[in-house]
């Protein structure tokens, strides 16, 4: 039983002018599932994100959501399908969390529709949900760099897209936050959408992730659940690293321990 | 969040029951700091800081022009002049408001209106508090361009037409040179001060060629002036604002998600090139058409915002507030360069340069320690 493809990447290739990032890839992202794509640095996955976003033209082939061709889509429709959390990203001065958040309903907000209950219930529970409910009046710039991107991610939630994309969320969490975004991304896919996070982190990927993409040199080189894909051999290639794949006595799932360079 | 089951999506429609029982029964509320208008299904959001600010920039705005009516060579108090401007009193009362103050009033409001307008949204959309039409070349181009017409062939329309070509060009030129409206705000305000600096040298080297006489007649160009304004680049400046304006408040809106990345930005839904092309015309036609009736006017696009900030609050783009502060600007800084030497007249651009820059230093100095947007 496969779920039904919200997102698909068709013969995707997107470039930098000349260089071409990603090579000719083809993806089906399924629905109500978390996918986690990892690789090494420079591998393409956050233009791949970009470009499963619309943020980045496809050279060729195109990305199709719910079997349309997503570049041909009006952008603020888009906008409320396919929701983007970029990496490191700065807002301007003064804006406190709330107001942040609050931008994540820009695309279902019009010119005389500036705030609605339902603006209100999504904006609240993102807030909960990211846990910056208690930080809500805080401007950004005093907030450590964890709760800034837990702010971010809320944003990311109240924008209430059935596919959200994010691009390392857990990068400057600590353990304990990784853990709660990851469960919170968890707590959408189950809820039906269709999360799609880049992460370096492979355990924490083999952990929560139902789906995983390896990416390589622009390419995917492996896909599938974690504990089918996850070998000594696809962490030698993806990192030049050797290994020891175990397994979480507790859940089954793959641990990746790094042992030292491949020879 | 703490047991890894739980239903954390607020928005889901299975697995947040609880949340939306409690917002259900909770009526819609004004997030904090906003004021929420409804009507039906319609709503509107105004951040409250800004609201109040735009008021007291208004309440400002009312005194310094009933100042600007009454002081001058011959004083009058507010009791005759007020009445005068519709037609009451004394006829020599009457003549001096109508004829002499009103006239350069309506000018000096429009002109700052116009310039605060365009330092707003060049700030913004360059995401640099030092992007001015003045710093990009556009004050200028229009500088240029009219000094040139006037050396040339003088007439009383060609100048001011020339100015809103000439900003017209420099805006087309930075831009072009740029790479066009999509790239970073930096590339733009560089390449602006280039083609600023170069059309600043064309204007020298104009004055410096022409006949004395045509070198006099151009000289207000190049300073900036509100005396004996001819009507008709005023009414453009009138009829540009009446259409500028609603524009740069519906522009100003998009522009607040500008303020982020480009890519937050487009992923908000909001098409980037097109509204930052938007925010550029809007500013480019309210500088042109200003400078075309007062020439460049220094430093008014570069105070007017960072008061309107200052006074409105980080919420939103201060369109309004910054359209405010500039006239208040202009017209305070008018009425001082008429009066602070009479009889002879201090040009209304060298008090806006020399009682700008300390406001504006001390603004900087005064606003708590932060990065540059």
């Amino acid at each position: 039983m496969t779920p039904p493809t919200v997102l698909r990447a068709d013969d995707l290739s997107l470039a930098y002018g000349r260089t071409t990032v990603v090579d000719s890839i083809g993806l089906d992202l399924p629905a109500g599932q978390l996918t986690a794509v990892v690789g090494p640095n420079g591998c393409g996955k956050s233009t791949l994100l970009a470009g499963l976003s619309r943020l980045h033209k496809p050279a060729r082939g195109a990305v199709l959501l719910d079997g349309q061709v997503l570049a041909r889509l009006p952008v603020r429709e888009a906008a409320r399908r396919i929701g983007l959390l970029p990496q490191s990203a700065d807002a301007p001065d003064g804006m406190t969390v709330a107001d942040l958040v609050r931008f994540g309903r820009q695309p279902h907000q019009g010119l005389l529709r500036q705030w609605s209950e339902q603006d209100q219930r999504a904006v609240d529970g993102a807030l909960a949900a990211a846990d910056v409910a208690t930080l809500a009046d805080r401007r950004l710039e005093t907030l450590s760099g964890g709760q800034r991107q837990r702010a971010w991610i809320a944003m990311a939630v109240a924008q209430d897209t059935p596919v959200l994309l994010l691009d390392e969320p857990t990068a400057a969490l600590d353990l304990g936050h990784q853990l709660e975004v990851f469960e919170l991304l968890r707590g959408l896919a189950a809820a039906g959408r269709t999360v799609v996070v880049v992460v370096h982190d492979l355990t924490s990927a083999c952990r929560y992730a139902d789906h995983l993409v390896a990416m390589l040199a622009g390419q995917v080189v492996a896909e599938g659940a974690p504990r089918e894909v996850v070998t000594t051999d696809l962490v030698r290639r993806l990192y030049g690293v050797e290994s020891s794949v175990l397994r979480d006595p507790v859940t089954g799932c793959p641990v990746v321990v790094p042992c030292g360079p491949a020879a | 969040m703490s047991a890894p089951t739980a239903p954390v999506s607020p928005v889901a429609p299975t697995a947040a029951a609880p949340v939306q029982a409690l917002a259900a029964s909770t009526p819609v509320q004004a997030p904090a700091g906003t004021l929420l208008l409804r009507l039906g299904r319609w709503s509107v959001l105004l951040p409250t800081r800004a609201a109040v600010g735009c008021l007291l920039l208004a309440a400002v705005l009312l005194v310094a022009t009933a100042a600007a009516l009454a002081v001058g060579t011959t004083s009058l108090s507010p009791v005759r002049s007020l009445p005068a401007l519709v037609g009451v009193g004394d006829p020599t009362d009457v003549l001096v408001v109508q004829r002499l103050r009103l006239p350069r009033l309506v000018a000096g409001l429009l002109v700052g209106a116009a310039l605060g307008i365009a330092g707003c949204l060049m700030q913004t959309l360059a995401r640099n508090r030092l992007a001015t039409p003045g710093t990009v070349g556009i004050d200028d181009g229009a500088t240029a361009f009219a000094v040139a017409s006037v050396v040339g062939v003088s007439t009383s329309l060609a100048p001011s037409a020339m100015a809103l070509v000439g900003a017209a060009t420099a805006a087309a030129l930075a831009l072009g040179l740029a790479g066009g409206a999509g790239t970073s705000g930096y590339r733009f305000v560089v390449v602006g001060l280039g083609v600023g600096a170069v059309l600043g040298a064309v204007t020298n080297l104009l004055l410096v060629r022409a006949p004395i006489d045509a070198a006099n007649a151009a000289f207000p160009w190049s300073v900036g002036t509100l005396n004996a304004r001819p009507t008709l680049p005023v009414t453009l400046l009138a009829l540009g604002l009446a259409v500028c304006v609603p524009a740069a408040l519906l522009v100003g809106r998009r522009l607040g998600a500008l303020r982020f990345p480009d890519t937050v930005a487009a992923g908000l839904g909001v098409r980037v090139r097109l509204v930052r092309l938007a925010a550029l015309a809007v500013a480019v036609v309210c500088a042109g058409l200003a400078v075309a009736v007062g020439g460049p006017l220094g430093m008014v696009a570069l105070i007017a915002p960072e008061a309107a900030r200052r006074v409105c609050g980080p919420r939103g783009v201060p369109v309004l507030g910054s359209a405010l502060a500039g006239a208040v600007l202009v017209l305070a800084a008018d009425t001082v360069g008429r009066t602070v030497a009479a009889p002879v007249e201090v040009p209304v651009g060298l008090v806006t340069a020399v009682l700008g820059c300390p406001y504006l230093i001390w603004l900087l100095l005064n606003s708590r320690p932060r990065r540059l947007p």
